[in-house]
């Protein structure tokens, strides 16, 4: 403990340089083995993200306090603005939403005829992002939600606008999001409305961008990207944003979520259908169609839970 | 002082203590504070390196009580909780360190701006190396624009955390 005794100091000048080289080699060691990727590294993850998540926690509070004293400011210089685009957009919203409760009916009705297998309702936990990614080169955030709460690896993670990413890794009381715009992340995309398939590969810019695309697609810039939950992980359907071409001549995604302004998230808890078993086309038909035809046209959502049933 | 009394007193050894403890723990929650979402507020990610101003600063002035395990120490946490390349930023700070320890003479009571030139240089230094280590780990030439970024805010920062830790400096002195 007498490090700070002024006679030591040759001796402890020499044991610093041999001490700094050796860790230099040891960082080293590490940078080359962590390739590997293993088991220790991932567990020491894990319980460090665990043990700094309680702190970030606390810290990402006040922050949190002054974003919404920042942007209750904002909402105060433009309350005029957005009240008149907001009135617009109710009475567009409006004429949608007649067209949409007649689709529904008739998508309900069409579904009860083919038999059509309905996907089982997602659960969800709803989460805070307490951590930024910190560094430069890796673009995650870690959330306040772990496998206690039944957060698991491969969960989609959203939040009011669309999908965000997914799990990584959890431990118990807090879990690492893969944001899409990661260098690590792929996902299963569809165009719409033409339905070309592709993949969101993230390059740690703002913008993942588009790959695996047929030569010739019937694709424009502001398409919607969607999920296509391909490969089972992630549920299909979920919005993801549109399609920005870049300079660099690639077709990129604009996603619906701003990313530097994450609070709260959920993560869905879809299992992929496997074992469904199959239904029985008059019993579902007879009650979905007399809803149809009865006053109220919100007929789909009776006919998701015998679905639900079979499939857990 | 080679005649110190066999006990020392409880408070000088508590301030020797803390002058060992004390400038490690600051580095670490400096390290810690760059995981915090401050980008929530201003809309725009940057993460500034807070740890590479702790090492600095300590490699500066106090090298002693700042030994190289402790850079190595908040590198790896850094490394582990950003969950990117491990060993990374420990290496890239232990290179840091070992430089600016080697070149302390140079800053030693000069003037503030040569302090935070040298800041300057040690983060662009740092910025780049960074940046070609993990161009190398991943296998392909990554954008320079978000380490860029962090660096300029890093910079830019500098001064505040520098006279946070000279305060916590002086009282440590005065305390041992």
């Amino acid at each position: 403990m007498d490090q700070t005794n002024r006679p030591a100091l040759p001796i402890r000048d020499v044991s610093g340089r041999v001490s700094l080289i050796f860790m230099v080699t040891l960082a080293a060691a590490l940078l080359l083995l962590g390739r590997a990727e293993t088991y220790v590294v991932d567990r020491a993850r894990q319980v460090v993200t665990d043990l700094a998540a309680p702190l970030l926690e606390l810290a990402s509070r006040p922050v949190s306090a002054a974003r919404r004293v920042v942007e209750s400011t904002d909402q105060y210089a433009y309350v005029f603005d957005e009240n008149e685009r907001l009135r617009e957009e109710n009475a567009r919203l409006l004429a949608w939403k007649e067209a949409a409760l007649k689709l529904e009916a008739k998508v309900a009705r069409f579904e009860a005829l083919l038999n059509v297998q309905v996907d089982p309702s997602i659960g969800y936990v709803t989460g805070r992002v307490v951590g930024d990614s910190g560094g430069p080169f890796v673009e995650t955030l870690i959330a306040n939600v772990g496998s206690n709460q039944g957060v698991e690896s491969g969960q989609a993670v959203i939040d009011s606008d669309g999908l965000i990413g997914r799990i990584v890794a959890t431990g118990p009381e807090a879990s690492r999001i893969l944001l899409l715009t990661d260098l690590n992340s792929r996902v299963p995309v569809v165009v719409e409305p033409s339905q070309i398939r592709a993949v969101l590969a993230g390059d740690n810019s703002f913008w993942p961008r588009l790959e695996f695309l047929p030569a010739i697609a019937p694709i424009s810039v502001g398409d919607r990207v969607v999920t296509s939950g391909d490969g089972g992980l992630l549920p299909p359907g979920l919005p993801i944003g549109t399609l920005v071409e870049a300079d660099d001549g690639f077709l990129r995604v604009q996603t619906f979520s701003d990313r530097s302004r994450l609070d709260m998230i959920r993560v869905l808890q879809y299992e992929f259908p496997r074992e469904i078993d199959a239904q029985d086309a008059p019993a579902v038909l007879q009650p979905v169609a007399s809803e149809v035809q009865g006053e109220t046209p919100s007929a789909s959502t009776p006919s998701a839970a015998p679905a639900a049933e079979g499939g857990t | 002082m080679s005649f110190e009394p066999i006990s020392p007193s409880s408070a000088g050894r508590a301030g020797k203590i803390a002058l060992l403890v004390l400038p490690f723990l600051a580095g670490f929650l400096c390290m810690l504070l760059s995981f915090v979402p401050f980008s929530r507020i201003f809309g725009v990610e940057v993460a500034p390196a807070f740890g590479l101003i702790a090492v600095y600063y300590w490699a500066v002035q106090r090298p002693d009580v700042f030994p190289p395990y402790g850079v190595f120490a908040i590198g790896l946490f850094y490394d582990l909780l950003s969950a990117g390349p491990l060993g990374l930023w420990a290496l890239v700070y232990l290179i840091i360190y070992g430089v600016v320890v080697s070149q302390r003479q140079l800053m030693i009571g000069r003037t503030f701006s040569l302090f935070w030139l040298g800041f300057l240089v040690s983060s662009v230094i740092a910025g780049f190396l960074g940046w070609v280590l993990a161009s190398l780990y991943f296998g392909q030439v990554l954008s320079p624009g978000p380490v860029l970024v962090q660096m300029a805010a890093t910079v830019a920062l500098f001064p505040l955390f520098a006279k946070l830790f000279e305060q916590l400096l002086q009282r440590l002195l005065v305390q041992g």
